[in-house]
């Protein structure tokens, strides 16, 4: 009885060994991996700042005005450029009607 | 008995075997409850659910492991960033662990060509043991010199705050010393916030901000002016949409500008800001209801009070009424309606609009309002059009926001979406109606003294302010003015503040000489007004359209024939 006994405390120690060993040598993979990830976030933070920054300098309202008026010939909006949608409706309506007449 | 037990052998021998099979009993069974938990536990981490792993190594990772060690970032109302913090590198130098100068020298100047050989030459055969060669290298400057493998070179990253934009809102954002601690401006009011590396967003629009900024910069060049302020703000909730200064500076120069630059006119700088005052004047004589709508004022002849002589720009030969003191910008109407209500009733006004107190706006640079409180009838007069009286742009955009917005309290704010407690309501809703009627004529009317701001479709309204500036020693200084204007648009509903200062602008020949409000200040507001409302999202109203309703009340105005009073 006490043989059986021994050897299974015996199988239960060297499962419960091999296993720890095998989780401690995984956790330290995964820090080691943990570690490298909060490097490489930490870089890609920064990289992004940069990015974002640079793409706010390139958006500058006097940039973005320059291009507009040198490149893309666009010019200011005046108010009779904009039309309320019920004025267009109806004035389109009156010149119809004139149209009929 | 028992003496004789332990001299017999065999009865110790059975003990003892007794003894040992109960210790070794109670050790089996410890060592089997010890290596079941153990096998337990290893069996349980063994198996264990790897998505609550993931999740929780994920949560760890956002909230302590990654440090949030960068300044939080600034942005304008639309998410556009205004300051941010960058990780630059800085190239130094170990002259002693350089085995090869020449060889040093020439990989050096083939990466960085702005670098002097004999500069270099001196730096590298130094006894020092740190040297600094270029405070800042770009990323791909970073990965030449690894590729080129020099020895000797120590690579330091740092923390730089970097304003993108640079002159745009310089004012507002302020700087950051060397530390990085916020020293002016958003930097240094919200300095803990952004130090946690939490971010703010302001109320600020960069586009409209860089309008505002460049017709008032093309304004002061034209008329030789010393510089100026411009505001647009939320006429209901009192969020700024632009706050420029003149002269500004580059952002991310601030610690190499002149004092003089860095000074901010829109909120520090008190002036007295002349008859833009006499909106208030004309609100109070409404509001206290000490003064008949239908009272006229006598203007015809100078008034004389104590040692004064108060005067009017453009004289009238008969009596006039409120909307005609206003329209017309009168001094001694101003001055007759204000000593009819008097003193107290002045200051009272003058309190609960904020113009006797510094403004709760988030900056630091906040100016503080001189006011003469002697309580003598002369002040009372004088303060009724801007003179003795001296407050900061901000404080008379704030004052007109109140008058428009139905009364209630507009108190102006930098930052996006700021909810605060329900306004105090300072004038009545009648009053404000009056005062949007009599605002928008100063614009439509013929002989208002704001005609050159009028835009069509846009019902802008406001007042114009001319005032002799005050001499550094004392008195009033016959050549130079602070001129200014306080409006909103659309009248009949207003949705937009706006006021604009200019400091002491100079007479030109296009002007006739003049260099007054009216042809100063009243053309930018016109051009300011229609390049803005599209972004705004205010529509123009055309007085054709069948739908269109000023809801404004229709008074009558007299003049002479002789133009417009500008």
């Amino acid at each position: 009885m006490i043989k059986y006994t021994s050897s299974l405390i015996f199988f239960v120690i060297l499962f419960a060994g091999v296993s720890l060993y095998q989780i401690k040598h995984f956790i330290t993979k995964k820090e080691i991996e943990l570690t490298q990830i909060k490097n490489n976030i930490k870089s890609a933070q920064s990289n992004i700042n940069i990015l974002k920054a640079e793409l706010s300098y390139l958006k500058r309202p006097d940039r973005i005005e320059k291009i507009a008026l040198d490149k893309l010939e666009l010019r200011e909006v005046l108010p009779t450029d904009i039309w309320n949608l019920n004025d267009l409706v109806s004035a389109t309506s009156t010149f119809s009607n004139g149209e009929k007449k | 008995m028992k003496i004789f037990d332990f001299f017999n052998l065999d009865v110790r021998k059975q003990n003892q075997s007794k003894f040992r099979k109960i210790k070794l009993l109670i050790c089996s069974v410890m060592l089997i409850m010890s290596f079941t938990i153990i096998g337990y536990r290893t069996i349980s981490l063994a198996s264990i659910n790897k998505n609550n792993v993931s999740n929780k190594v994920y949560a760890e990772i956002e909230n302590e492991s990654i440090p949030k060690s960068l300044r939080g970032n600034i942005y304008d109302r639309n998410n556009k960033i205004l300051a941010t913090t960058i990780n630059t590198l800085s190239l130094n130098v170990n002259p002693q662990e350089i085995l090869n100068i020449d060889q040093t020298i020439a990989k050096l100047i083939k990466i960085f060509p702005q670098l002097e050989e004999k500069v270099l030459y001196k730096k590298l055969n130094s006894n020092k043991k740190f040297i600094n060669l270029l405070k800042e290298i770009s990323p791909r400057e970073y990965v030449s010199l690894l590729n080129a493998g020099i020895e000797g070179l120590k690579i330091e990253t740092k923390n730089k705050r970097i304003y993108p934009n640079n002159t745009l809102a310089a004012h507002i954002l302020g700087a950051t010393d060397i530390d990085g601690n916020g020293i002016a401006g958003i930097e240094k009011k919200f300095d803990s916030q952004l130090q946690d590396g939490s971010n703010v967003t302001l109320s600020i629009h960069s586009g409209i901000q860089h309008i505002t900024r460049t017709l008032l910069l093309d304004q002061i060049k034209k008329f030789k002016a010393e510089g100026g302020a411009g505001i647009i703000m939320n006429a209901k909730n009192g969020e700024v949409f632009s706050i420029v200064s003149l002269p500004d500076y580059n952002a991310n120069n601030y610690n190499s500008i002149l004092n003089y630059k860095l000074f901010n006119k829109a909120t520090k700088g008190i002036y007295e800001l002349g008859s833009t005052l006499k909106l208030i004047t004309a609100a109070i004589a409404f509001d206290s209801n000490l003064i008949n709508e239908n009272d006229v004022f006598d203007v015809s002849k100078p008034l004389k009070v104590s040692s004064r002589i108060i005067n009017d720009f453009h004289p009238l030969n008969y009596a006039i009424n409120i909307p005609e003191v206003i329209v017309h910008s009168s001094n001694i109407g101003s001055a007759k309606i204000a000593e009819k209500f008097g003193s107290s009733t002045q200051l009272k006004y003058l309190k609960s609009l904020g113009l006797l107190s510094i403004l709760s706006l988030e900056i630091p640079e906040l100016g503080k309002p001189q006011v003469l409180i002697d309580k003598k009838v002369l002040s009372t007069m004088t303060i009724s059009y801007g003179h003795g009286i001296s407050i900061t742009p901000m404080h008379l955009a704030s004052a007109t926001a109140t008058i428009v917005n139905s009364g209630a309290k507009v108190n102006p704010t930098l930052i996006k979406g700021k909810t605060e407690k329900k306004n105090e309501v300072i004038i009545s809703n009648k009053t404000s109606l009056k005062m949007k009627s009599i605002m928008r004529l100063v614009v439509s009317n013929k002989y208002g003294t704001a005609k050159k701001a009028e835009a069509p479709g846009y019902l802008i309204g406001g007042k114009t302010g001319t005032a002799e500036k005050i001499k550094p020693s004392g008195g009033y200084s016959k050549k130079e003015n602070i001129v200014a204007f306080t409006g909103a648009f659309p009248m009949n509903d207003p949705e937009f503040i706006i006021t604009i200062m200019i400091d002491n602008p100079k007479g030109q020949k296009f002007s006739f000489g003049h260099r007054t409000a009216g042809w100063v200040v009243a053309p930018i507001v016109k051009k300011l007004v229609t390049r803005v409302a599209p972004i705004l999202g205010v529509n123009p109203q055309l007085e054709s359209s069948s739908k269109f309703s000023n809801n404004l009340l229709n008074y009558k105005i007299r003049g002479k024939n002789h133009g417009a009073n500008l």
